[in-house]
């Protein structure tokens, strides 16, 4: 008994410790390693955002970024960063860092590991992701109302259980409204920054009958496709309005500021150290404001589409008569309420070949989420990875 | 007379260029690059001085860094011993970049899937490898000794293929199953890494090979029977052919042998730093093409090849200083490198020219 009063005082004391030492020295340091340039339209230059607000909102913060870093060299970068730089903490924001990162949590124990989207943790190194399956899932709805031919287009880079959830969310979405109708998958498979490639799917897409897109990929090429042919689309990441002032309906975007204002808080305050991240997995949604409904911040429907959904009528299994427009706001306050209450994927669910994949009233856990390769009912198209 | 009181020195058109005039010519065009580099630092409000601090200290100014350097090198150095023996044929394979990456396809089949045992992996790695970026230069070779294709669009495009080749591998058959549905395949088993010199990431395998390598490719070329015919088809293939050297055989073994190391070195990208196969973009770091210009400044000689590939290994980890703790944009790094290449070829002529200075006295006794 004794034994453990003594653990707790020791543990208590080593935070605040770790907290005066830190707010001793005058600030905390910390480097950013992006992918990609923070050029692009998409994962680094949101990440890079970020990191701008959080430069202007702690004063004893100081950040330094790194942009296009290869996978293959982020230990070599991290080293920098470290030894050069003096930084506290390293933040990493590619699923592909993350075994470089997890060595190099390693080798500097007393520093602090923060990496994006990966699944392994230490003591010094925590996990985040901000997830869009909400977000994709009122897409869902707007695109089910506004589709003629029955018939959605969506663009994916690469088969990741990320994606298939964000199309399952989004079909689901789909079909809430319009159970006949069908989302038609085309996947790049080259890279996440492919407007050429992207363009290419989106272009055939329409010549296979499609009359809505949305996508994931790190350009607006597929809006640009949809404000040519004259069709709705949905923005993915970075608000895409001013690429299709007529034709894009809504989107998705990212708050990662929300994630890291409050981790660096933390971090600074003692509360996180080196020796208590081993469980710190970050999965914010919509009700931590980690990301938005929106075609660009603070719109969530394009007023030209407004009229539409407003007149668009659905019987609602749980909301009974009401317009597309309202539906989409009820659901979002309902998945925005701290008490969660409601997730998409709540069963009964099936996936495409007719299997039950989550029973009623059941909810998918979180590790059922990331973990996803199933496709729902009413995806169309190849879907690599799918289980028997 | 006066005009030549004035002068004390005149300049004389050789053909063959000489050591110091190519060493002279080639230290010209970095410094003109280094120069021109400083005009993009006071663009970003660096002042040259800082720049170049923390180019020098981020490349060479610790052991750390040093060290960094060397890991760039290894690459650039295997590389660029291949390329230069082709070079020196005259044979242009500017192919090295995919075959690299079919090196690093022969290394991940055999660590992943061969079920060699593991004492076995690593040889069979670096032999398999070899072979593989060595039968893929011979593509072109063939093309090139049968139909009389230019190598430096064949083997170009061959890049291409061996891009989506590995694109494909990575999304298709050899995905991995623990890297939760991305595009890369799973961890090589230990033994199939290659051990680095102490704390650093530097292995010092490869590093040995080339070094070996570029000293006997050294005397290859001076000493033995065949670096001869292939020197004699590089500079007068009239010559050659009148000596009733086959042309043919020099073209296959030197595309073989440069599209081998390329390949080796690719083995040496997975198995001393990946540890798996990712996206093509990611393995390379475009080295192949880098290499090029390694063995053009090193005017195709194996043993300058170590000097360049050191310099251009500097240039990478020096450029990753600059955007580390100065931030400059990662396009820049490419740059540089461009500048160079730019005033190595814009210089190239100077290099025929030879600057005799007169004597003092003989100017002096020729003035009386």
């Amino acid at each position: 008994m004794n034994k453990r009063v003594v653990l707790v005082m020791v543990i208590l004391c080593s935070f605040l410790l770790g907290g005066v030492a830190f707010s001793q020295e005058a600030k905390l340091k910390a480097g950013f390693i992006y992918v990609g340039p923070i050029g692009d339209l998409g994962w680094s230059h949101a990440h890079e955002q970020a990191r701008q607000v959080l430069e202007e909102t702690y004063p004893w913060l100081d950040t330094i970024y790194v942009e296009a870093v290869p996978e293959g060299e982020v230990e070599g970068i991290i080293d920098r960063l470290v030894n050069q730089e003096k930084v506290d903490v390293v933040v990493t924001t590619s699923f592909g860092f993350m075994d470089g990162t997890v060595n190099a949590a390693k080798r500097y124990p007393d520093k602090i590991f923060f990496h994006c989207s990966g699944f392994k943790r230490a003591p010094n190194l925590a996990t985040y992701m901000a997830d869009f399956h909400q977000v994709y899932y009122l897409n869902g709805i707007m695109a089910g109302a506004l589709t003629k031919s029955g018939k959605i287009g969506y663009v994916g880079t690469f088969p990741t259980p990320e994606l298939k959830r964000h199309i399952n969310a989004f079909t689901l979405g789909v079909r809430r409204v319009n159970p006949q109708a069908e989302v038609n998958v085309r996947w790049l498979q080259s890279a996440w920054y492919d407007p050429q490639g992207a363009k290419e799917a989106a272009e055939a897409l329409v010549a296979e009958g499609v009359d809505v897109l949305a996508f994931t990929e790190d350009s607006a090429s597929v809006v640009q496709v949809a404000e040519e042919k004259g069709l709705p689309s949905f923005g993915h990441y970075s608000p895409m309005l001013s690429y299709a002032p007529n034709h894009l309906v809504s989107g998705q975007l990212v708050h990662w500021e929300a994630i890291y204002l409050d981790f660096f808080a933390k971090v600074y305050a003692g509360l996180y150290t080196n020796q208590n991240l081993d469980n710190l997995d970050y999965w914010w949604l919509l009700n931590d404001g980690a990301v938005e409904l929106g075609a660009d911040f603070g719109v969530p429907i394009n007023p030209v589409y407004e009229e539409t959904l407003k007149s668009y009528m659905v019987d609602d299994p749980v909301y009974g008569n009401i317009s597309v427009y309202d539906l989409v706001f009820k659901l979002e306050a309902a998945m925005a309420d701290p008490e969660y209450a409601f997730s998409p994927f709540t069963g009964p669910i099936k996936d495409r070949q007719g299997n039950i994949r989550v029973p009623s009233s059941v909810r998918l856990s979180l590790e059922d989420l990331i973990t996803m390769e199933w496709a729902v009912e009413g995806v169309a198209g190849p879907w690599p990875g799918e289980p028997e | 007379m006066d005009r030549k009181k004035l002068t004390q020195f005149h300049v004389e058109l050789s053909l063959q260029p000489t050591l110091s005039s190519t060493v002279f010519s080639s230290l010209l065009a970095i410094i003109l690059a280094f120069a021109c580099g400083g005009v993009i630092f006071l663009f970003y409000h660096i002042s040259p001085g800082v720049g170049y601090q923390t180019f020098f200290r981020g490349s060479l100014g610790s052991w750390y860094a040093f060290s960094e350097t060397l890991k760039r090198t290894i690459p650039l150095l295997l590389v660029g011993e291949g390329l230069s023996l082709a070079f020196r044929a005259q044979v242009l394979n500017i192919g090295a970049e995919g075959q690299i990456l079919l090196g690093a396809v022969a290394a991940t089949w055999v660590a992943l899937f061969s079920g060699l045992p593991s004492f076995l992996l690593l040889p069979a790695m670096f032999i398999l490898g070899f072979l593989a970026g060595a039968g893929w230069a011979l593509i072109p070779a063939i093309f090139k000794t049968r139909f009389a294709v230019n190598e430096v669009l064949s083997t170009l495009m061959l890049n291409y293929v061996a891009f989506n080749l590995v694109l494909y591998l990575i999304a298709g058959p050899w995905k991995g199953k623990g890297v939760r549905g991305f595009t890369y395949t799973d961890t090589f088993p230990e033994a199939a890494w290659l051990k680095t010199m102490g704390i650093t990431r530097v292995p010092y395998f490869t590093l040995l090979v080339g070094i070996a390598l570029a000293i006997g490719g050294y005397f290859f070329l001076k000493k033995s029977a065949l670096g001869f015919e292939l020197r004699i088809v590089g500079s007068s293939p009239e010559t050659a052919r009148f000596l009733g050297i086959n042309e043919e055989k020099i073209i296959l073994f030197t595309m073989f042998l440069s599209g081998g190391l390329s390949g080796f070195a690719g083995v040496g990208e997975v198995a001393g730093i990946h540890h798996l196969l990712r996206h093509p973009d990611h393995i390379s770091l475009g080295y192949g093409y880098t290499a090029i210009i390694v063995a053009w400044l090193a005017r195709a000689n194996p043993l300058a090849v170590i000097l360049t590939s050191f310099l251009f290994g500097a240039l990478l980890s020096g450029g990753d200083a600059l955007r580390v703790s100065l931030g400059i944009p990662f396009q820049v790094v490419s740059v540089f490198n461009g500048l160079i290449l730019f005033f190595l070829i814009s210089t190239e002529h100077l290099s025929r020219y030879r600057i005799i200075w007169r004597d003092k006295k003989e100017v002096e006794k020729n003035g009386s």
